[in-house]
């Protein structure tokens, strides 16, 4: 794989957004190009899926030299846990094209394929700076397709997110800055490659406290953890479709990703020491979440309550200090992204189809479109977490990961995932089971185009829920250095 | 050295026989703003190329007093002088560039103007060249004398000629104080040649520091002035908004890029003893010139308006860096430069586009006006949302690089609380840049009348200039000998090293 397949997997929809850009291709022309992108992006992932090597260090690692007067680099690479990531972004993205194939314009393919790029870069990035350029790369075209295509009070929701994440991502960058003088006074030279950055000695505690705060802003506000949700609400009901399918299930997954790619390694000691409270934040807004779940009627906002809840619950596996709880944060993270993913595209054919995605004007979709149903029960047994999801898995595997942690956590955890049972199924039954008597009528059900982008992702979720084995073992090596190697914990 | 003296002087040269052959000409009817603009641009080039020629023609860093038989050291010319130059010629090629529509289109511009605007650039490279107090002093004069005639060229509109008027008072009350340091300073130390001053002070136990410190104050005062650093920013706002927006454009990137580049010498070179005196009150100077510039541009509605005003935030970044001089000389040095060069584009490419969009009209372009400008011409919409972005210094712009350069060398000297003051003045300036892009392209358009489309030279370099915002950003050394941002940053660490070798 020496012609730099990761490269060609980062700027290649880049570059077809251009090419797009620039040549007269109406709305049609540029969603197929597109979709071609995501199936050969899907194929050249399946490749690194299949040549990824069972141990826990990046692999398929490429190095340029970009500003070499301050040692910044291209430089990119994966391991096990950015390759899952990778694998279910590669699986999505098409997915959701097919979903999105009617009545789109040109802009907002093109903003889909940048977004794409953003992604990926991001997930890849060995140099802090590098990382940044990404992350902040990615913010504007979800900019654009929230505020060009969103519906209600677009502007404002576009302001405010943009807004709050740009807030964070400049105290990540002075923390980065901060972190490269510190190297460059330690060892003469400018760097800010990950690999480097993690061997700086020469941090007092105070700083190394400040430096970890700046960072996890940045990611708890894309997360979002508590407090930091309040952007949340809005721009998740106010988006279109598309955006909010790849902020739910995509970018949001990118911030506990920073966590744990560049938070764990560089700072340790700080990871351990306020474990604890992340552990906390983690449960409490699994039951905050859960509970400002409970008290909607508008489904978009249910489902944006209920993805951070369960966002929160992954934050509470990263952080539970063992292999079970980061093992199923890294599974829910999947999951999440499928089942959440699949149901904002649903939800958003719905309102396509009625008009409205409030709960007390729906009822009774079951009998006009069973297809539709099915799938969605689908996705909301994973939310749940019946067994035989892989919801359940990765559920199951974080309550022992914060059992492990301790027993406390593991017990108020097992009970709260509960919580979402609640609002589900009577989300479920009031507004697809039984018949209300409002006329829903207009829903239809789903065309050939919207089953073949479901069926991935409700096999996956059943297939990962039965042979989870099968999924597990690219990524154990990777949990295990990082738990012996990075976090120094023996006796996990 | 082989090259005669000559050469050296050449760019200057070419600068001031073409603003000589255009006052000629013009007195002829048939030579029209274009060929007045061609002419002028002619020159430039040459000039440029001259420029070139001596930047190239020695292998590393040089650093010569030409002709010193007759000029003393009062001229010096080495990579630092010749880097700036070559920013101040491209910042002026652009500017006509960018103009010329506008300058066409409005009645009031005669081809005298084009003289008047080769003086201030002589004036501009005079002052980048000088070596001497008071030679630095004529230079400053030439070129703020040519821009008060250039602010109220166009005689007909009443805002022109009063924001002129300001401007002379304000501006004369400033280079009195200039003068007076100048002759404390040589009160103190016997002489008034860079670099002299700076070894007196080493070396003889006699000079009278009070009067130096006094002296390098007043000329500081004058440097705040004309940079438009708190507490003198006033002017900036009304005088720049009365200026014509090309002549705005060049006032608020190239007139600034040549007066950092005579304090950086004179700073670097000679002050190194007293700094520390400034160091403490510059701190509190850069917070307050941050906070009111952000606040100054948030409350406009004018979009000439905003961009001025937040010019002066942009000041209160490369006041940053200048405080860092004390502690990593070269590195702060070559990122006011590379900021500098970041800003010209930046803002050259902001101005000159909606002087483009407003030259058939005199209207003040307001936020509103550009509601859904994004449906009507898309590409000027992008254009100028790529500038916004540059400005705000979001990555994958020159900007962002900029101010990567700025706040990290900030941290390194030690003042993290500046550099996390300056972050959040970026915060808030994501907020006015972005409403621009966000009114472009989220709304539906409205009747926008008489927008030129995209067509000419105008548009052509405007859009040359995004494309080196982006290059500027992501661009690298992997493409052999096409210039990327290590270039820039190499060169400015060159030029800085010139200052010691003279």
């Amino acid at each position: 794989m020496d012609f730099g397949i990761l490269s060609v997997i980062i700027f290649l929809p880049m570059f077809v957004a251009f090419l797009m850009l620039i040549l007269p291709f109406g709305a049609k022309g540029t969603r197929n190009a597109a979709f071609l992108t995501a199936v050969v992006i899907f194929m050249l992932v399946s490749v690194v899926y299949y040549n990824f090597e069972l141990y826990g260090f990046m692999q398929f690692s490429e190095h340029y030299e970009w500003i070499s007067t301050y040692g910044i680099n291209y430089s990119i690479g994966i391991d096990g846990f950015s390759l899952i990531i990778l694998m279910l972004i590669a699986i999505l993205i098409p997915c959701a094209y097919l979903w999105l194939w009617d009545g789109r314009t040109k802009g907002y393919w093109v903003s889909m394929l940048l977004i794409q790029t953003g992604i990926t870069g991001t997930l890849f990035s060995q140099d802090l700076i590098l990382f940044y350029f990404f992350w902040e790369a990615m913010l504007l075209p979800v900019f654009m397709i929230i505020g060009m295509f969103g519906t209600g009070n677009r502007v404002f929701s576009t302001i405010k997110i943009t807004v709050y994440t740009m807030m964070g991502s400049l105290f990540m960058l002075i923390s980065i800055l901060y972190l490269g003088v510190a190297f460059f006074e330690n060892y003469g030279f400018w760097s800010f490659a990950l690999s480097d950055i993690i061997q700086i000695q020469n941090l007092s505690k105070t700083e190394e406290i400040w430096l970890f705060v700046g960072f996890m802003i940045a990611f708890a506000i894309k997360i979002p953890l508590f407090p930091f949700h309040t952007w949340l609400l809005e721009t998740y009901s106010n988006s279109p479709t598309g955006g909010v399918f790849l902020l739910s299930s995509i970018m949001a997954k990118l911030g506990v990703y920073g966590i744990v790619r560049f938070v764990m390694p560089i700072f340790p000691e700080l990871y351990k020491e306020f474990a604890p409270y992340f552990v906390w934040i983690g449960i409490f807004g699994l039951i905050y979440f859960g509970i400002a779940a409970l008290m909607q009627t508008n489904i978009k906002k249910m489902f944006a309550y209920s993805s951070a809840s369960h966002l929160g619950f992954i934050v509470t596996g990263i952080f539970s200090l063992n292999a079970y709880g980061m093992t199923g944060a890294a599974f829910l993270i999947i999951a999440h992204a499928m089942a959440t993913g699949g149901l904002f595209l649903l939800v958003g054919k719905m309102e396509y189809n009625l008009g409205t995605k409030s709960i007390p004007d729906l009822g009774g979709i079951a009998k006009k479109a069973p297809m539709f149903t099915t799938f969605f029960a689908i996705m909301v047994l994973c939310i749940v977490g019946l067994p035989g999801t892989n919801g359940f898995v990765s559920e199951f595997l974080i309550i022992l990961g914060a059992f492990g942690f301790s027993p406390s956590a593991g017990i108020v955890s097992a009970f709260t995932v509960l919580i979402a049972a609640s609002f589900m199924f009577w989300m479920f039954q009031k507004a697809i089971l039984v018949d209300s008597g409002n006329d829903t009528s207009k829903m239809k059900d789903l065309n050939l185009k919207e089953t073949m982008g479901m069926i991935p992702l409700a096999f996956l979720i059943i297939a990962m829920g039965i042979y989870p084995d099968w999924f597990f073992y690219k990524i154990e090596p990777t949990i295990q250095h990082y738990i012996v190697d990075i976090l120094e914990i023996r006796n996990y | 050295m082989n090259v005669p003296d000559f050469i050296y002087l050449l760019p200057l040269f070419l600068v001031i026989v073409g603003a000589l052959t255009l006052m000629i000409i013009s007195t002829f009817k048939t030579i029209t703003i274009k060929k007045g603009a061609t002419v002028t641009l002619l020159f430039l080039l040459l000039a440029f190329f001259a420029n070139m020629y001596n930047l190239n023609s020695s292998d590393n860093i040089y650093s010569v007093y030409p002709f010193v038989e007759i000029f003393n050291k009062m001229i010096i010319v080495d990579t630092f002088s010749g880097y700036f130059s070559a920013i101040l010629i491209l910042g002026a090629i652009l500017t006509i560039l960018i103009g010329l529509h506008y300058f066409e289109k409005h009645k009031g511009f005669t081809v005298e103007f084009f003289s008047i605007f080769l003086f201030s650039l002589f004036g501009m490279m005079f002052l980048v060249h000088a070596n001497e107090l008071i030679s630095a002093f004529i230079a400053l004069e030439i070129t703020s004398i040519s821009l008060y005639i250039m602010i109220g060229f166009e005689k007909v509109i009443d805002r022109r000629v009063e924001a002129s008027y300001r401007y002379l008072v304000l501006g004369s009350l400033a280079g009195v104080f200039y003068l007076l340091g100048a002759s404390f300073i040589y009160g103190s130390t016997g002489t008034t040649t860079i670099g002299i001053i700076g070894d007196m002070t080493l070396n003889t136990f006699e000079t009278n520091y009070q009067l130096l410190i006094i002296g390098g104050t007043m000329i500081f005062i004058t440097f705040l002035f004309k940079i438009a650093a708190f507490p003198f920013q006033n002017w900036a706002l009304d005088v720049y908004d009365g200026a014509p927006l090309p002549v705005t454009a060049y006032m608020a990137a190239t007139f600034k890029a040549a007066i950092f580049g005579f304090i950086l010498r004179l700073v670097i070179v000679d002050f190194d003893l007293i700094r520390d005196f400034w160091d403490d009150v510059l701190i509190y100077i850069i917070i307050l010139t941050l906070a009111y510039g952000s606040f100054l541009t948030i409350v406009q509605k004018s979009l000439k308006r905003m961009l001025i005003a937040s010019s002066i935030v942009h000041t209160g970044y490369l006041l940053i860096a200048f405080t860092s001089i004390g502690m990593i000389g070269e590195s702060a040095a070559s990122s006011i430069i590379f900021y500098l060069v970041a800003y010209l584009l930046s803002a050259l490419g902001a101005f000159g586009l909606i002087a483009y969009i407003s030259s058939n009209d005199h209207l003040r372009i307001t936020y509103d006006d550009f509601r859904g400008f994004a449906r009507i011409r898309p590409y000027m919409a992008a254009m100028l949302s790529i500038f916004m972005l540059s400005l705000a210094g979001i990555p994958a712009t020159i900007g962002f690089i900029g101010k990567f350069y700025i706040f990290t060398g900030a941290i390194e000297s030690g003042n993290t609380i500046l550099a996390i003051v300056g972050i959040l003045a970026t915060f808030i300036s994501v907020y006015y840049y972005f409403k621009l892009i966000a009114i472009m392209y989220f709304y539906k358009s409205v009747e926008m009348t008489n927008v030129p489309p995209l067509k000419g030279v105008a548009p052509l370099v405007i859009a040359g200039i995004a494309l080196m915002i982006i290059w500027g950003g992501i661009g690298n050394t992997l493409i052999a000998y096409f210039p990327g941002v290590d270039f820039l940053i190499d060169m400015a660490k060159l030029s800085y090293e010139s200052l010691f070798i003279g």
